[in-house]
């Protein structure tokens, strides 16, 4: 049988509408794989490459001034650095599925075009492996999708494309890109999942890495999780139903009126209950200890699954969506960090990662993080260039996490243990602190600027004209 | 309005044998249905701190609370120790005072409004309480590091107390999709329907027909098994909800000591039957609360002690599960995982005497634990058999405690027809160790040929061999390897064992071990006489280690493979030798 994907028809007009541009663009397919039907959510453009100088550590530029590309003048490398992007900004249970072109070659018939096109697809897999608590890469499939639009015809053609075996013929195969008029039906799953742990650590002289700890909690988040049992909505269901009977179990009155049917169904509340480590050696462990790590908090987590798909598809998404947001912030928290050594220069140090704020794609929602301090209309920006979407500041979802108030930790902190601490809590958090640095920095170079300015321009002109 | 009241017949039982000089006792026993239960009771002493009835508390199942009080004399005057106790009563406003003269004359009474009111009771036996009655077992293992101080240790418990009553933690009865969860002020149920009873839960699970149930020995003990999980999601509709965003706090302090173990909470609650699932959670809770009270007692215990007060030497606790068939209740303890059990006298013996219990025999060491240590072997099969009618002038003396059914080709060896005095030795050897005698495993017929080559008996082809042993032989492994003395009986006939009547019964009724006897090519168990002392007629209880088959209680019993038998079962013509397991007093 031949795969088939569903797609929303705005798709069709985003492809069009670069196509008739008669531009080569090359871009991303989001969707979700279910063992009932795949279904795509958005294709999201790739930014142009800036310049030589931003090989990974992306910032990406709106003007779009060089038009006279190729896709053989695409950098692998900068494709597969979008797919990471937007791997942060999806929820569990969606994926990079695959990319599409518009171009007017024939991809797919042309070799040195279709190596390139494996050689893109390959070298995301492997980036996207990387990390396997991001969950880059679709676990149900190595197939990618390859969504080809010709400017010349506006032929569309689909074809899947082997990724990650050692067989570099990569094999392809044809798929049905179906375009679906009416807007595909989401079911929401919602929860608040909490940490709440404080353990001891050794600081010593060394001090602690804030990435290696963070790498512990995601090491043992994920052993937790991945052992927990999911309830929805109070009830353990059977992993192998699917998720659209529970909504006709639920209300078997009003299903029968046709208004019912077209009503958005309502959010499925989830709840996790884990069994306590049973793994753990059966000794009593002494050790010296001068410090310990309070993690605590919220991760949001709202998943959207195609009706179609099972109870266990759906317990296997939020599972992800949890992970996989946590190590986002922790990634972003670090990859901002300029000493990622905690202490022991400090004696009570605040790590904030960026939290989770809701960004409406199409019918549903992905998700972006914010910074501490960082307004909603930074969410805008990252939405317009890594998902090519423009939303309005108004979209953005920002209660669904609250950030940190940092009066509220020195309290708690004072009131665990007071007088055995060697100093007092520092207000601000390591980032805000550095950010705040950093502004005024900025600040005092400008205003230097400004009040110099005669005469820096004046010994500028000196030396120009002695040249 | 006063309960109605049962008294268990362990109870009755127990109180009848007490002669005590002490003036007070202290009842336990709890409410279900209107109804007091008496499930236990205790001698107050009044002499250490350690030994006191809110201590013991802590040792019995969940759900059973102090009730009432004993006093030991002719005459109910309220004196201020007795007033004291009663004051703590708390799971009824009328509390139980009965007293029980040397006549072991009993009368119940309920305090009401300060005034005795005599009361009539029943007798509930022992086999209506397994009947009416089963155990929950909560089995989890919750990570605990903090400081290694005394204040260390009692913040971290009391925390985990705290937490586990917040109704964030929730209840999973295994192998069932029975969830209990605590939603706030409420309790939640999923997996079965609102109105079910544990009872009801507990019929469903076993599948077996019931025809094949009534094999279950008569006080079969039910224990359902549940574990606890943790909610790690909020309430989405809670007002409550804080949705603080993850973060990461680090606090440096002054270098100190911290302890971090997996701390194993095991405990039990007793609950009848017709108990609603719904009414567990509380229950749980409780039990699950008493256990860490029981934890935390153990490890402050041993942080007093001089050499490890600071925590280096700290021992994880070990929980282990009485059922004393003189107490017919649990009592659970928890001991410091490696220290001998012969180390911890003084506490058993403290335990013994508050619990009016026989200092004569162990009962709370380790060995004595209910657990399932019988790895597939049918323990007391001899229990299916019907005991024989009470005839007067005839006495009947058993095997006295649990041991296990060793026999050929068990254990994937096959050691048919040669292993049956080694098999036989084994059942002897499992015995000492049910009774707390030992915690040496069970030796291989390996390890008793190593034995024997050891102490000089045979030379070192013997192992390895398909050479049999003879009572002798066992005597001397008892002895090596539990140094358990044993007394060797000769018969030179068949005929002549019956002389030796009176003597095996003085065994089973002073050590109540198993006997071994070897004659001809045959080695037998014997586990009890029935001896008419008018006729001299005697009947031999034997458990028979030549069986081959499976472990299949209903064709061990059906088959006679355990069986009493006339004394025509010997040969008549063949000599018999008889190792007899002598036990020691000790606690």
């Amino acid at each position: 049988m031949v795969r088939t994907v569903y797609s929303p028809e705005y798709c069709l007009q985003y492809l069009e509408q670069y196509a008739s541009k008669e531009i080569f663009v090359i871009g991303l397919i989001l969707g979700q794989t279910t063992s009932a039907r795949e279904n795509v959510i958005h294709l999201a453009r790739t930014p142009d490459e800036k310049g030589s100088d931003s090989a990974s550590e992306v910032s990406y530029s709106s003007d779009k001034t060089d038009l006279l590309k190729n896709l053989l003048s695409v950098s692998d490398a900068w494709v597969a650095d979008h797919a990471k992007h937007v791997t942060r900004m999806l929820p569990g249970g969606m994926f990079v599925q695959g990319i599409f072109i518009t171009s007017d070659e024939d991809i797919f018939d042309d070799p040195n075009h279709f190596s390139k096109v494996k050689s893109i697809l390959n070298y995301m897999y492997k980036a996207l492996n990387v990390d396997q608590y991001m969950y880059g890469n679709c676990p149900y499939s190595n197939e990618r999708l390859v969504l080809h639009m010709s400017t010349n015809t506006k032929v569309l053609t689909c074809k899947t494309v082997e990724v990650g075996t050692a067989n570099k013929t990569g094999l392809m195969k044809p798929v049905e890109w179906k375009f679906l008029p009416k807007a595909q039906q989401w079911q929401r799953l919602d929860c608040y999942y909490e940490f709440d742990e404080v353990y001891p650590v050794i600081v010593k002289k060394s001090g602690i890495s804030v990435k290696h700890q963070f790498q512990q909690i995601l090491e043992s988040a994920h052993k937790t999780i991945e052992s927990s049992v999911m309830f929805i909505d109070g009830e353990l269901k059977d992993g192998s139903e699917a998720l659209e009977q529970l909504i006709k179990k639920k209300k078997p009155k009003s299903a029968v009126t046709k208004t019912s049917q077209q009503e958005v169904p309502k959010s499925m509340h989830v709840s996790l209950f884990v069994p306590f480590e049973n793994s753990l050696p059966e000794t009593v462990e002494y050790l010296e200890c001068d410090g310990s790590i309070h993690f605590s908090g919220v991760v949001s987590s709202s998943v959207f699954m195609c009706p179609k798909a099972t109870i266990s598809e759906a317990i296997t998404a939020v599972k992800q969506d949890i992970i996989r947001s946590l190590a986002s912030r922790f990634t972003m928290h670090c990859d901002a960090l300029i000493d990622d050594n905690l202490l022991p220069e400090e004696k009570v140090c605040f790590n904030e990662p960026p939290r989770r704020v809701l960004v409406p794609v199409g019918s549903l929602y992905l998700c972006d993080y914010l910074f501490p301090g960082e307004a909603p209309a930074e969410a805008l920006l990252s939405v317009r260039e890594l998902l090519d979407l423009q939303i309005t500041e108004a979209d953005v979802v920002c209660d669904v996490e609250t950030p940190a108030d940092t009066s509220e930790f020195d309290a708690l902190d004072r009131d665990a243990s007071s007088e055995e601490l060697l100093a007092t809590p520092q207000e601000a958090s390591q980032f805000m602190y550095i950010t705040g640095i950093c502004f005024a920095m900025f600040v005092l170079v400008v205003s230097i600027l400004i009040h110099y300015y005669d005469s820096i321009v004046e010994v500028i002109g000196k030396l120009l004209s002695r040249t | 309005m006063s309960p109605r009241l049962k008294i268990s017949s362990y109870v009755i039982e127990r109180l009848s044998k007490i002669n005590t000089d002490d003036t007070i006792g202290c009842l336990y026993g709890l409410m279900y249905d209107g109804t007091l239960l008496v499930v236990g009771l205790s001698i107050e002493s009044f002499e250490s701190e350690k030994n006191t009835y809110n201590q013991l508390l802590l040792n019995l199942p969940g759900e059973v609370e102090l009730c009432g009080v004993i006093k030991f004399g002719e005459h109910l005057t309220m004196e201020s120790k007795l007033k004291e106790i009663l004051q703590d009563v708390d799971i009824t406003d009328n509390p139980l005072v009965i007293i029980i003269n040397e006549k072991k004359d009993m009368k119940a009474h309920f305090l009401v409004h300060d005034k005795f009111e005599e009361t009539k009771y029943e007798v509930l036996e022992a086999s209506d309480l397994c009947k009416q009655f089963l155990h929950v077992r909560l089995n989890t293992v919750l990570p605990l590091s903090c400081e290694a101080t005394l204040t260390g240790v009692k913040n971290i418990l009391q925390s985990k107390r705290k937490k586990i009553a917040s109704g964030q933690v929730s209840f999973h009865i295994d192998r069932t999709s029975v969830y209990l969860f605590g939603e706030a002020a409420d309790v939640g149920l999923t997996g079965t329907s609102v109105e079910a009873t544990i009872g009801e839960l507990v019929d469903s699970m076993s599948p077996e027909q019931p025809s094949k149930k009534k094999k279950l020995p008569a006080n079969h003990v039910e224990v359902v098994p549940v574990n606890l999980v943790l909610k790690t999601t909020k309430d989405l509709l809670s007002d409550k909800l804080v949705k603080t965003a993850v973060k990461m706090m680090t606090t440096q302090r002054k270098p100190a000591f911290c302890i971090s173990m997996p701390l194993r909470v095991d405990t039990l609650a007793m609950i009848h039957r017709s108990t609603k699932l719904l009414d567990l959670y509380t229950v749980l809770v409780e039990a699950s609360c008493r256990s860490l009270r029981l934890l935390e007692s153990v490890l402050i215990e041993q942080l007093g002690q001089e050499g490890i007060g600071d925590g280096a030497g700290l021992r994880l606790p070990e929980t282990f599960h009485f059922l004393p068939q003189e107490l017919g209740h649990f009592i659970t303890r928890v001991v410091p995982k490696g220290i001998p059990d012969e180390s911890m006298e003084t506490e058993r013996q403290a335990l013994h005497e508050q619990l009016a219990l026989p200092t004569n025999k162990p009962i709370f060491r380790r060995g004595n634990a209910y657990a399932d240590q019988s790895g597939g072997r049918l323990v007391n099969p001899h229990e299916a058999i019907p005991p024989p009618p009470f005839k007067p002038d005839v006495t009947v003396a058993l095997v006295r405690g649990k041991y296990t059914y060793h026999h050929y080709m068990q254990d994937n060896f096959n050691d048919d027809g040669w292993g049956c005095a080694y098999r036989s030795m084994q059942t002897i050897f499992s015995w000492f160790r049910y009774q707390g005698y030992t915690t040496v495993a069970v030796p291989s017929h390996k390890e008793i040929q190593q034995c024997l080559v050891k102490i000089g008996d045979k030379p070192s082809s013997f192992v390895g061999s398909k050479q049999w042993i003879g009572s002798t032989e066992v005597m001397f492994c008892l002895e090596t390897l539990l140094g358990v003395q044993s007394r060797i009986i000769f018969a030179n006939s068949g005929s002549e064992l019956q002389s030796y009547a009176p003597e095996l019964v003085h065994h089973f009724q002073t050590h109540g071990s198993p006997i071994m006897i070897g004659g001809g090519v045959l080695a037998h168990t014997i586990l009890g006489v029935e001896y008419n002392s008018v006729t001299n007629e005697i009947r031999y209880l034997i458990l028979d280690p030549h069986y081959t088959g499976a472990e299949d209680l209903a064709v061990v019993i059906s088959k006679g493979w355990c069986g009493w038998k006339n004394s025509d079962f010997w040969n008549k013509t063949a000599h018999y030798n008889l190792c007899l397991p002598q036990t020691k007093p000790a606690i």
